[in-house]
């Protein structure tokens, strides 16, 4: 049953803790169960799980470092995922983007990343590909392949909301093979490639076409 | 001197000097070191690799395969066997695609014509996409293309038709790139791999020549023209 | 006496990143109740939060003010949500939501009925009216501490506040 009234500024005070003059006994009642019922319902409220913490620290120790600043490139990447590219940006972002992904997660001391060398090695012929694996009981998720050296760590995913995990990448043109490395043991196909070949060792690659105008998955 | 400061100086360095990045691969034992391969296996690796150059295979993808193979944790011995096999499968795409025209194939052409092969192509059909390619540097897109039309389920005689129809008729690479992703999305929307190939033979495509491969149509709806990928599972 | 952000950010900066974990310590803390009140799913809010440290880690060096650190995350944090509750506004049924009775014999089972009343009435407001009654009546912020963090003036918040009061007043029924 409603009675479609608002609150008055009394009540409005009562509620804020402060000093609120003479209420009604209705509106008293009223401001009472509301009060009851945010209690009970922060009451409730059990604590974000403090293993969350390890989950976040993984994250940190497998970029190394804190990415340096580039300011324009890293506030778009850090807001946007669905910002519609033009094809006339995608040289200068696709340069950005390189330079990007040299300067940001990078390989332990002393290897070089395989994704930069191709990226700073092919200029304008890069296109964005962006990555996504549903893998909920992951702790991580990896992509390695022709394009990082088959390097494990060079290309982290971000667990996001209903545990999709995403990356996205400046890739040149041309075919690529890569997998997922979950949890840095368990190397697991693409479904949404163009196709899987064989990897020579009884395994399989996923294998991705990419064109100038950028890839159409599933 | 910081984290930071040392990779401006190599991104330096890098930019400048494109061809740092070529002497970087060095000798097949200092790469596979370097990635942490045992030192007995590099050296069997470079042994493979060194017969190989007698036949005209470059090193860098059997050094590229090794490397993988450590990555996966595959047994050394297996390594060496699927590091020999892919030797010899260069061996003869290297042999097919110079009888095709290209005097001095680089190791990326030969590597994609010895994972077409892997992948089911024959000899001729590798000689006929290199021929069919109007530079050398068609020649490897074109037998990836071709490679993946194949193992999308189109069957390599339909996908070589398709590919060297479609460089035959001079249409930009970005097209022939694409088709791989219009066979994909073809699929998605629940036609068969023999109904994809019929859509994408030549006789199929307009006699004016106009964009068909990768034309807006064949995308899924909401796909913007422009790179990226538009959603994945579980993103509205 | 524990070191404040600026000093936490600084070393992390510098190449410290384990220190990075006494930043997520604090504002899981602090901030926890919070995500966990505006997504509605535990779950989610904890795969919320931990997206936004790490989007915070990655961007710390555009941190201006790294001794203000917990409101420059507050900010990628209630993004973070928001857009968590904007996906999953297509998948939640709404659905109608009713007042509770009277008639109860278990006090535990009457308080988590209540607060699953409450938490399907919340689901109605606004993203704004919502993340101000959350930080105004479940983590008990004083309007000023709200301005602050949200970087919105107070009398907007207490606008907010008193909106969403009054919906839920709407909701729930006027009378004990």
């Amino acid at each position: 049953m409603t009675d479609g009234r608002a609150f008055g500024p009394g009540a409005h005070s009562y509620l804020d803790g402060k000093p609120s003059g003479e209420l009604s006994a209705e509106e008293r009642a009223s401001a009472d169960r509301l009060a009851a019922l945010i209690r009970a319902y922060a009451d409730g409220l059990k604590p974000v799980d403090p293993a969350m913490d390890e989950a976040v620290m993984a994250a940190v120790r497998r970029r190394g470092a804190v990415p340096a600043a580039g300011d324009g490139v890293w506030r778009w990447l850090l807001t946007s995922h669905r910002v519609p590219v033009r094809p006339v940006w995608v040289a200068a972002l696709a340069a950005a983007a390189a330079l990007v992904l040299w300067l940001a997660p990078r390989a332990p001391a002393g290897a070089r990343s395989g994704a930069v060398a191709v990226a700073a090695a092919a200029g304008r012929d890069t296109v964005f590909v962006r990555f996504e694996l549903v893998a909920p009981e992951a702790r991580s998720v990896a992509v390695a392949g022709s394009f990082t050296g088959w390097r494990t760590d060079a290309l982290p995913m971000v667990r996001g909301a209903a545990g999709v995990w995403s990356v996205t990448v400046a890739l040149p043109i041309g075919e690529h093979r890569y997998e997922f490395v979950v949890d840095q043991t368990r190397w697991v196909p693409d479904p949404t490639a163009h196709a899987q070949v064989d990897d020579g060792f009884g395994g399989r690659n996923s294998v991705i076409v990419v064109g100038p105008k950028g890839l159409v998955r599933s | 001197m910081s984290g930071r400061g040392v990779r401006w100086l190599v991104l330096a360095a890098v930019l400048c000097a494109p061809a740092v990045l070529a002497a970087r691969q060095g000798s097949v034992v200092s790469r596979l070191s370097a990635r942490g391969l045992p030192a007995a296996l590099a050296r069997e690796v470079q042994r493979i690799a060194a017969d190989a150059a007698g036949q005209g295979v470059p090193p860098g993808p059997l050094a590229d395969k090794a490397i993988e193979g450590w990555a996966k944790h595959v047994p050394p011995a297996r390594i060496v066997s699927a590091v020999r096999l892919f030797a010899g499968r260069m061996a003869e795409a290297g042999a097919a695609v110079r009888s095709a025209g290209i005097q001095n194939p680089s190791g990326g052409v030969i590597a994609a014509a010895a994972e077409a092969m892997g992948g089911g192509l024959k000899a001729e059909e590798i000689r006929m996409v290199v021929r069919a390619a109007g530079a050398a540097e068609e020649a490897s897109p074109g037998l990836s293309v071709a490679a993946s039309l194949a193992a999308q389920g189109i069957g390599s005689k339909q996908a070589v038709t398709i590919v060297v129809d479609a460089m035959e008729h001079r249409r930009p690479m970005s097209q022939l790139l694409d088709l791989p992703s219009v066979a994909r999305s073809m699929h998605d929307r629940g036609m068969s791999p023999g109904e994809i190939g019929e859509r994408l033979l030549p006789h199929h495509r307009d006699a004016g020549g106009g964009e068909h491969h990768g034309d807006k149509n064949d995308r899924p709806p909401g796909v913007p023209p422009g790179p990226g990928h538009p959603s994945g599972p579980g993103h509205p | 006496m524990e070191p404040s952000d600026g000093t936490i950010v600084r070393r992390v900066l510098d190449g410290d990143v384990e220190q990075y974990r006494f930043l997520v310590e604090r504002y899981r803390a602090q901030f926890g109740r919070y995500a966990l009140a505006v997504v509605g799913d535990r779950d989610a809010a904890q795969d919320a939060m931990q997206e936004a440290f790490i989007r915070a880690f990655d961007a710390l060096a555009t941190c201006r003010k790294p001794d203000r650190f917990g409101a420059w995350f507050f900010r990628i944090l209630a993004n973070q949500c928001r857009n968590l509750v904007a996906r999953r506004r297509d998948v939640v049924d709404m659905g109608t939501v009713d007042p509770p009775g009277d008639d109860r014999a278990d006090a535990a089972t009457d308080r988590a009925e209540l607060a699953a009343t409450l938490e399907a009435a919340l689901a109605r407001l606004t993203p704004e009216q919502r993340e101000a009654f959350v930080m105004k009546h479940v983590d008990g912020r004083s309007y000023e501490e709200m301005a602050e963090l949200v970087g919105v003036g107070i009398d907007a918040l207490k606008m907010r506040v008193y909106r969403a009061r009054d919906t839920l007043r709407d909701l729930l029924g006027g009378m004990p």
